[in-house]
Order: structure tokens, then C-alpha cells, then sequence
């Protein structure tokens, strides 16, 4: 440490370039990293919500929900906890000049993925929703009329729920019945037992009994099988772990062309008996001062950001991910640091005697 | 006592064509509180004496002892342990490390070793060497003097038995040159070391105790009184 402090302090200059850098790249990281995280709460929260460990769906849907239809007494419940229907419809809901893209969720208002209220009551007669509390900031309030895309019906906000959006977009809560006058209009008689899944708690998926034609799925497969989620995932993961290689080859590239400028000095202190060790210690441990101070710089940069961004912009820090991350980085810069410490073995303090 | 011993040893680079025989069979010994010149025209196998009785590399035959330890047999990892220990290197040049100011330079080899000077000690030699109030300057900002004086001071911050100088004063005008090796004469009368100074400034083996002359690698003990007037 003595060594690495001491040249720190005396090549501010130089060293300031070395965090500089890996400021820039641990911030891209944790803004990534909290990107990939808000769209994948973008995706997931509604399904995080209902707590279940599985979702029956048909054979035929390829996962998809919209695509599986499933009548009501197709599954009886026999080798799970607890199950109930879930349907559902995308459009667009609009109220005066605000539209927005939006998932209906027709539940049961006594199975277990009836969403909490967070503000206003929740639905009782038909009609009436429940909205995600993102649909507030887009300016809908409690009493819109909405009206839909797809019918000539509407609906009426009686209450937010918080963390309800699915597949990127927000959710209303409605009852099985309302959503039934959605899809058929005047033609619904009530008796319409089609839904078009069912979400399921237990403790083992293998022991549901369920009908040929219908397929269980764990939670986290289907919400992976949401159209573009993995795919998101995979860039952005992808971009991190890329960043994770150039951090380490920035990193190895400047120690290197440092430790080459100083390959006499080492020569010098080699003759002097001073061992490889410690010279590569202190190579060592200045990286780890250097990518300290670059990736905490990084972090609270990233977390600073992401207190001003405006909230359309999807960035959810996971602070612990972030540490993971920038331990990685960390890390990834001491390996780095590794083609430097082979040059100073290898210095012959011969050269300590030039001439 | 024999600090340093060199029995039968030979240096030689290369083969063929271009084999360079550096140094030819020589026997050498080194006393304590002995001072000894290596005097010799460029390229005569001076440097490559100096690093092989440091331990710096091995000579093609031969053998070397410091302090009874058969250097020869040792790997690189023990002879850099043994030259912390034992030796005290002066160099021509740029033997500072250019980011720790002079008083660092030797808490570095505290850092790295025990037993070195103690605090009224090393006082007591910068302010011998004149150096006491550079202890917080950096190597940049004193004058070549002043380096060679530090780079004393290293040398002998930890107790060595051993002083290997090569071309001390040669960045050196020529009183100054004189000042280092008093200096040097000094230290190894009182500290009792064996110290081998190679040059090449004829002028300045008047504190010598022994001079030896290097011909193609050839070193021969000569008298003194031949070069002083
Ligand atoms: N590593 C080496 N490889 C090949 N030849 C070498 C090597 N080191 C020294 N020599 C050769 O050995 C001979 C002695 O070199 P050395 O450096 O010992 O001379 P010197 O007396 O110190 O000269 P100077 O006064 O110029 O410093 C020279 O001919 C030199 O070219
Ligand atoms: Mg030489």
C-alpha cells in the first residue's frame, strides 16, 4: 500500500485518468443494471403480485396468455393449495385527450390475486376497475369514464392498486362478468364460462392433476415465455458483461503501459532485494484503490441520476445487484491488473546496472 | 573477514562469433572495512564484475561467497532476500523511486526489512551526507549531488556488509566526486564493511586501500602508488 499510495498521490494527473474511466464504465453498468430492472419489473409486477407458484394454461397457447382459452370446469383443483380463473384483454383506454396502452385483468373478488387498494375503494358492480397507480401519473384519476379501444363500452376507475403493470404496460382489475361485456357486448349472457388461464398455489407443480390439453407452467417460466422479456434481458445482461470485459482490459491496458514507464525504477528496487511480491502487491493493491474509488464515484453518480429522472424513464435501482456489480468490477480490474504483475516478475534487476 | 569471495569465477556472453568473454578466471576478496577500486577502460567487464559479486546475475563458473553463503547455488527469490540484507547498491543513476520524497525513500525499506538504522542513526548520517533538510524533497527537485548522497544513504540505511557502488560520482564535478568517496572511506572504516567501488576517474583511489585494474576481463591487484602522484 505504501508504494501504490504514495505514487497515487504524486501522479494525481494520471490516476485521476484511471478512475475517470472507470467511473464512466461502473456508472453505465448500475444504469444498465437498474434499466434492466425496471423493464423487467415492467413486465413482471402484475404477476409478482399474485404470490402464485404456477399458471395452467392451454397446450396449444405457446405460453401466451391471450392465446390460451380454457373453460372455467376444465380444472378442478385437485393437487394444488388454492387456484382461481384469470382473464384477460388488451386495449386501449382513453379518457378525453390521455390514451394508453393497457392490460384488464378479470379476477374473482375472493380468490387470492384480488389486488389490494391502495386509494379508493375497490370494483363492486360491473363496470367499475381498479387501475395501477402508473395510470395516476399518466393523469387518470378516481371517476374517469373510460372508454376502450375495442367497445362500445366503459369503465369506471373506482380505486389504484400499486406494482400492477404487465408485459410494459399498466393493469386494470375488473370482475369475470364486466370483462365478459367487454368481449361480447350485448351478446354476454353471464353464463359465458370461458377464461383464459388459471393461477394456481402450491408446493409442487408436478402433483396437479391437470386435463391433457392444458399445460402447468412454473411462474417465473411464463413470465420468461412474456413476449420480448428474455430477449430484453439477454441484451442488457449481455451489454453488462461486456462492460465487465472492457473494464478489465482499460484497466490492464493503462497498468500495463504504467508499469512498462517504470520498468527501470522496479529493476532498481529488485536489485535492492526488494521481492517481486511486494512490487506486485502494490501493483495490485493500487488497482484495487483505483477501481474502488472509480466504481463507488459510479455508484453515486448512478443513484443520484436516478433521483432526477423523470419517471417514464423505466430505471429501478436493485441496490444489491449494484453491489454485486460493482464487487465484479472490482474484481474484473484486480485480474486485469494480473498481466502487470507478470512484467514485474519478469524485470531482471540486472538492468539496474545499465553500462 | 572475507565479506565477499570470488573463487575461479568466469563470465561469458553469447557463443560462437559472437562470445564475449567479460570476465576471465578471477579470484577476488573483499575485507571488512576494507575500501576497494575497480579501475578499468569501457567495456573492460567492470559492471559485470559489480553484478556478479552482488548477486545481480551468476557467473558462468565459478563461485561466489557473501558472508560464507555460497551465492551460486541460490535461486533469484533468496539472492534478492540475501542482497536486502547484505548489500547496499550505489548506481550511476536514477536508483530513487521518482514518487517518494527522500525520508520515504527510506521508509520504503523499512517497509521491506528489519534491522535497518535506527532513527538517531540515520540523522546522524544525513546530516554527515548534508541531506537532512532534503528528507521531504522528491528526487526531481534536488541536484545530482544531492541524488548520489541520497543514494548513499540507501544504501547504507540498511546496515549492509557489503557497499557495491558503480560509477558513484560520475554525475558528480570533481569535488564533489572527492566529498563522496571520503564519505565512502569513511562509512567503511567506522560502519567496518567491505566496500568495492568500480570507476573509471584514475583521481579518485586515493582512499582506496586496494586497486585493482580490469583489462578484458582480466582483474589484477595493481600498486597504488601507481596512479597517485
Ligand atoms: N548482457 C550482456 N550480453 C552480452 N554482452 C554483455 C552483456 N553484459 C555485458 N556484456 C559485454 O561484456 C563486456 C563487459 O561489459 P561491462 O558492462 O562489464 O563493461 P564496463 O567495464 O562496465 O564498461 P563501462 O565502463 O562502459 O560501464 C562488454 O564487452 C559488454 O559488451
Ligand atoms: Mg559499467
Amino acid at each position: 500500500m505504501f508504494l501504490a499510495w504514495n505514487e497515487i498521490k504524486n501522479n494525481k494527473l494520471r490516476f485521476t485518468l484511471v478512475i475517470g474511466v472507470l467511473v464512466l464504465i461502473s456508472y453505465l453498468v448500475f444504469f444498465l443494471s437498474g434499466l434492466a430492472n425496471g423493464l423487467e419489473q415492467l413486465n413482471r409486477e402484475a404477476v409478482d403480485k399474485w404470490e402464485a407458484d404456477g399458471v395452467i394454461l392451454t397446450e396449444e397457447s405457446d405460453l401466451r396468455l391471450q392465446q390460451s382459452i380454457v373453460s372455467a370446469d376444465d380444472f378442478d383443483g385437485a393437487g394444488v393449495d388454492e387456484y382461481t380463473e384469470l382473464s384477460q384483454l388488451s386495449a386501449i383506454a382513453s379518457h378525453g385527450d390521455k390514451k394508453e396502452n393497457v392490460f384488464i385483468f378479470a379476477v374473482d373478488e375472493a380468490s387470492f390475486i384480488m389486488p389490494n387498494v391502495t386509494e379508493g375503494n375497490a370494483f363492486a358492480d360491473e363496470g367499475e376497475v381498479i387501475a395501477d397507480d402508473t395510470l395516476k401519473e399518466d393523469g387518470f384519476e378516481i371517476g374517469d369514464e373510460i372508454s376502450l379501444s375495442s367497445t362500445e363500452e366503459t369503465l369506471e376507475i373506482t380505486g389504484f392498486t400499486d406494482k400492477a403493470r404487465f408485459n410494459a404496460a399498466p393493469v386494470l382489475f375488473t370482475d369475470l362478468n364486466t370483462l365478459e361485456t367487454l368481449q361480447y357486448g350485448e351478446m354476454a349472457e353471464g353464463d359465458n364460462d370461458a377464461v383464459n388461464a388459471f393461477v394456481i398455489r402450491t408446493d409442487n407443480l408436478d402433483s396437479v392433476e391437470a386435463d391433457e390439453a392444458l399445460q402447468v407452467v412454473d411462474t417465473e417460466t411464463f413470465i420468461e415465455n412474456l413476449p420480448g422479456y428474455t430477449e430484453q434481458n439477454l441484451t442488457l445482461t449481455l451489454m453488462i458483461y461486456f462492460l465487465f470485459v472492457i473494464s478489465a482490459v482499460v484497466l490492464a491496458i493503462f497498468l500495463y503501459v504504467l508499469t512498462i514507464q517504470k520498468i527501470s525504477i522496479f529493476g532498481v528496487m529488485k536489485a535492492q532485494g526488494i521481492s517481486s511480491q511486494y512490487l506486485a502487491g502494490s501493483v495490485v493493491a493500487q488497482t484495487f484503490l483505483l477501481s474502488l474509488a472509480g466504481v463507488m464515484i459510479g455508484l453515486v453518480l448512478a443513484v443520484v441520476t436516478g433521483l432526477f429522472l423523470p419517471a417514464a424513464v423505466p430505471v429501478a435501482f436493485n441496490y444489491i445487484e449494484m453491489l454485486v456489480y460493482g464487487m465484479i468490477l472490482i474484481a474484473v480490474s484486480v485480474i486485469g491488473a494480473f498481466i502487470s504483475v507478470q512484467t514485474i516478475v519478469r524485470i531482471d534487476p540486472l538492468r539496474a546496472i545499465g553500462g | 573477514m572475507a565479506i565477499l569471495e570470488l573463487k575461479k569465477v568466469q563470465k561469458t556472453f553469447g557463443s560462437g562469433r559472437t562470445k564475449v568473454e567479460a570476465m576471465k578466471e578471477t579470484n577476488f576478496e573483499a575485507q571488512q572495512g576494507e575500501l576497494v577500486a575497480v579501475i578499468g577502460p569501457s567495456g573492460s567487464g567492470k559492471s559485470t564484475f559489480l553484478s556478479i559479486a552482488g548477486g545481480l546475475q551468476t557467473p558462468t563458473a565459478g563461485e561466489v561467497r557473501m558472508n560464507g553463503t555460497a551465492l551460486t547455488d541460490l535461486k533469484e527469490k533468496k539472492r534478492a532476500a540475501l542482497r536486502l540484507k547484505e548489500v547496499g547498491f550505489v548506481l550511476q543513476a536514477s536508483n530513487l523511486v521518482p514518487y517518494l520524497n527522500v525520508g520515504q525513500q527510506m521508509q520504503l525499506l523499512d517497509k521491506v526489512k528489519k534491522g535497518n538504522m535506527s532513527k538517531a542513526e540515520s540523522e546522524a548520517l544525513y546530516q554527515s551526507l548534508g541531506i537532512d533538510h532534503l528528507l521531504c524533497s522528491f528526487p526531481k527537485d534536488l541536484s545530482g549531488g544531492e541524488r548520489q548522497r541520497v543514494a548513499i544513504a540507501k544504501a547504507l540505511y540498511t546496515n549492509p556488509s557489503l557497499i557495491l557502488a558503480d560509477e558513484p560520482t560520475a554525475s558528480l564535478d570533481s569535488d564533489r566526486a572527492f566529498e563522496v568517496m571520503r564519505m565512502l572511506k569513511e562509512i567503511t572504516e567506522e560502519k567496518q564493511t567491505a566496500t568495492i567501488v568500480v570507476t573509471h576517474d584514475t583521481r579518485l583511489i586515493e582512499d582506496c586501500d586496494k586497486v585493482y585494474q580490469m583489462t578484458d576481463g582480466n582483474m589484477e591487484l595493481q600498486e597504488k602508488e601507481r596512479y597517485t602522484v
